[in-house]
């Protein structure tokens, strides 16, 4: 039972920020890797899947607001569902611990970024 | 000093898409984003996010518009990963359950939060997380 607990929790909470697009998804891989020892690989995977629920979930409040710009959506989901399967693929041939290091300066700039700017 | 362009929350955003955005600045962000979240396992928002801004999608627009472009991302990536890796869907399944909870709660108290200082919280924590993963 406890073994559910907190990952219920990391999920809901990072949930909450997914549905607000800030960034939840990632909060929830470091939760996983760095807090509860899941293996990178897996964790990936979770996140991933994860992000279907929760994001549907929040979706159907965001259209119900008329919150979605379908015009940008259909200009960039080509490019990206290209990008999306070009990467899964390349980290499945990739070695775990080659990912590590990358990520780390990803967070680095991503979080000096968001820290910084004023556009939010 | 750069004038701010980024429209008021609520607003509509742009009829259509011009001509550069079209062509340069979303194809590449949209190609980025797909590339990072799927190599990660996740975080392509947050290249997504900028460019949306910068292309005039108002704020609170952008936000929700990147859940829906993220979520398609999503789906093939995981479908790639659960397919050529082992994956255990016990271990999965109460994030999954989590997630979903917590995309309802996101979902509808959305527009009565302001989510800068949240973000600065999490620009912290992922700061904290890339000295640890580099450590």
């Amino acid at each position: 039972m406890t073994a559910w607990v907190l990952p219920l929790a990391a999920g809901c909470l990072s949930g909450i920020l997914s549905a607000w697009g800030i960034g939840g998804g990632t909060l929830l891989l470091l939760v996983m890797t760095l807090f509860l020892e899941v293996e990178a690989d897996l964790a990936r995977s979770i996140n991933l899947l994860y992000f279907l629920p929760t994001a549907a979930a929040g979706l159907f409040y965001h259209r119900k607001h008329d919150l979605l710009d379908k015009p940008v959506i259909r200009t960039i989901a080509p490019w990206g569902i290209g990008g999306a399967v070009a990467g899964a693929f390349l980290s499945t041939v990739a070695d775990a611990a080659l990912l590590r290091r990358p990520f780390g300066i990803y967070l680095l700039v991503m979080g000096a970024i968001t820290l910084f700017s004023k556009e939010t | 000093m750069r004038k701010r362009r980024i429209r008021a929350a609520g607003c509509t955003s742009n009829k259509g898409v011009s001509y550069v955005k079209k062509t340069v600045l979303f194809p590449t962000a949209g190609a980025a984003a797909g590339l990072i979240n799927g190599f990660f396992g996740g975080g392509g928002g947050m290249i997504l996010l900028p460019a949306l801004l910068r292309g005039r999608v108002s704020p609170q627009k952008a936000f929700a518009t990147c859940v829906a472009l993220i979520l398609p991302l999503c789906l093939l990536s995981a479908a790639v990963m659960v397919l050529r890796t082992d994956f255990d869907f016990l271990a999965a399944l109460p994030y999954l359950i989590g997630g979903a909870l917590g995309g309802l709660i996101g979902g509808k108290l959305f527009r009565r939060v302001s989510p800068r200082w949240l973000k600065k919280l999490f620009a912290l924590f992922m700061l904290y997380g890339g000295v640890r993963y580099l450590l």
